[in-house]
Parts: structure tokens; sequence; C-alpha cells
């Protein structure tokens, strides 16, 4: 049995078919909405290839954010988008906090989903620490207690 | 943290493009690390201090002052 490979997509052509991935599905969630907004399906549709192509297009420019657009961004570029990220992971939970606490003070309905927001982040951030090595501290002075022998003079 | 990227450079007749090529980053982050808004990682530092057969601590000194203006 042959493993699946899957195609290698060029690095400039990552973003952009992201968004056009992402555009054709918000698209298709209108269309299938249906009503009288179905409409709203056809500049989505039209927004997306078009926001695609000009992602395309600044993914070619030798800037810091065509080197992001682009998929092939050095350490200081790295760092650059991840500040970036954090930052606005940070806006959107404290978002969330102030819609959380409203809803719940005028007794909305509609407060669950800033709590999923919330908690999605919560539990991403813990899984960050746990992925990228904090348990990984290790001993004082570079002690290595997993290879430490029983002294002969100990009882 | 003061640097010699651009004295280096320049003395060799090199572009920050070129540089930048030769390093491995962008010209971008030549040109932040010449004028001192960008730290390179230890990685990066030896990569430039062994293109131009420098120690690290000869082109990247965090007490000299004068170098690299």
């Amino acid at each position: 049995m042959t493993a699946f490979i899957p195609p290698r997509v060029p690095p400039r052509l990552r973003k952009p078919a992201w968004i056009a991935v992402a555009g054709v599905l918000f698209a298709a969630a209108w269309l299938v909405r249906g009503g009288p907004l179905w409409w709203v399906s056809i500049p989505a549709l039209i927004a997306a290839p078009a926001r695609a192509a000009y992602l395309y297009w600044g993914a070619g420019q030798d800037t810091d954010a065509g080197a992001l657009a682009g998929s092939r961004p050095d350490e200081r570029q790295q760092q650059l988008s991840l500040r970036s990220r954090a930052l606005a992971c940070n806006l959107a939970v404290i978002a969330a906090f102030i819609g959380l606490t409203a809803a719940i003070a005028v007794k909305a309905t509609w407060w669950w989903p800033f709590l999923v927001i919330l908690a999605i982040a919560g539990l991403g951030y813990l899984f960050g620490l746990l992925n990228y090595g904090v348990t990984e501290a290790g001993t004082p002075d570079g002690l290595d207690t997993s290879h430490q022998t029983r002294s002969p003079v100990s009882s | 943290m003061r640097n010699r990227v651009r004295e280096q450079r320049t003395q060799r007749g090199l572009s920050q493009a070129e540089l930048a090529t030769a390093v491995g980053v962008s010209r971008q982050t030549v040109i932040s690390i010449e004028s001192g808004r960008y730290l390179p990682s230890l990685p990066l530092a030896f990569t430039i201090a062994r293109f131009f057969d420098l120690t690290v601590d000869k082109m990247f000194d965090p007490d000299d002052e004068e170098a690299g203006t």
C-alpha cells in the first residue's frame, strides 16, 4: 500500500490558497443559509479570489509584509508575526471578556460564545506552555536526578 | 548593543541585499541589524561573524558604544 503524499504547495501560494478556500466556504455558507440574503454569497465569492490574487501579488514584494504573505519569513519577520499574533490574541481575549461581562450584566442569552472563546484561548495557552517546553526546565545547577546513583554512605 | 556589520559590509563593497542573500535573511533584516533595531539570534550572529571572518564578540559588542556608528 502506498502512503498518501500530499502535494507540496509553493510557499507563495500557501496563504492566497487558504484565503481563497476560506472565502469559498464563507460564500457557500451564505448560499446554504438561503433566504433573502443568499445573494451575499456572490460578492463573497468574487472577493475571495480577488483578495487571494492581491495577497499573491503582495507576496512577491521585497518587504516584510511580502515575506510573511509569501510564507518565507526570516527570524526577525517570524518574530514580528509572532508578536503581532500574540497582540491580536490578547485583544480578542479582552474583547471576549468584555462581551461576556456585558452579556451577563444584561441577562442576555448570548453569553456562551464569549465563554467558548475565552476557554479556547486559555486551553491554547496551557497547551502552548506544555508543547513548547515549560516542563523541560531541568533541575537547579544542571543536576540530573534521573542519573543520580544512590550514595554509598547514605542509609 | 553596537555592531560592526555596516562597517564590515561597506569595507568589502557589499550591498545590503548581497549580504542578506549570503547570510540567508531578508534585506530588511540586515537594515534592522545595522541600525541596531534588531538583535540577531545566536546562530545568525555566528553566521554573520563567520561571513566576515570575525568572532562574534568582535562583531557584536555590548560595551562598545562607538563601533558601528
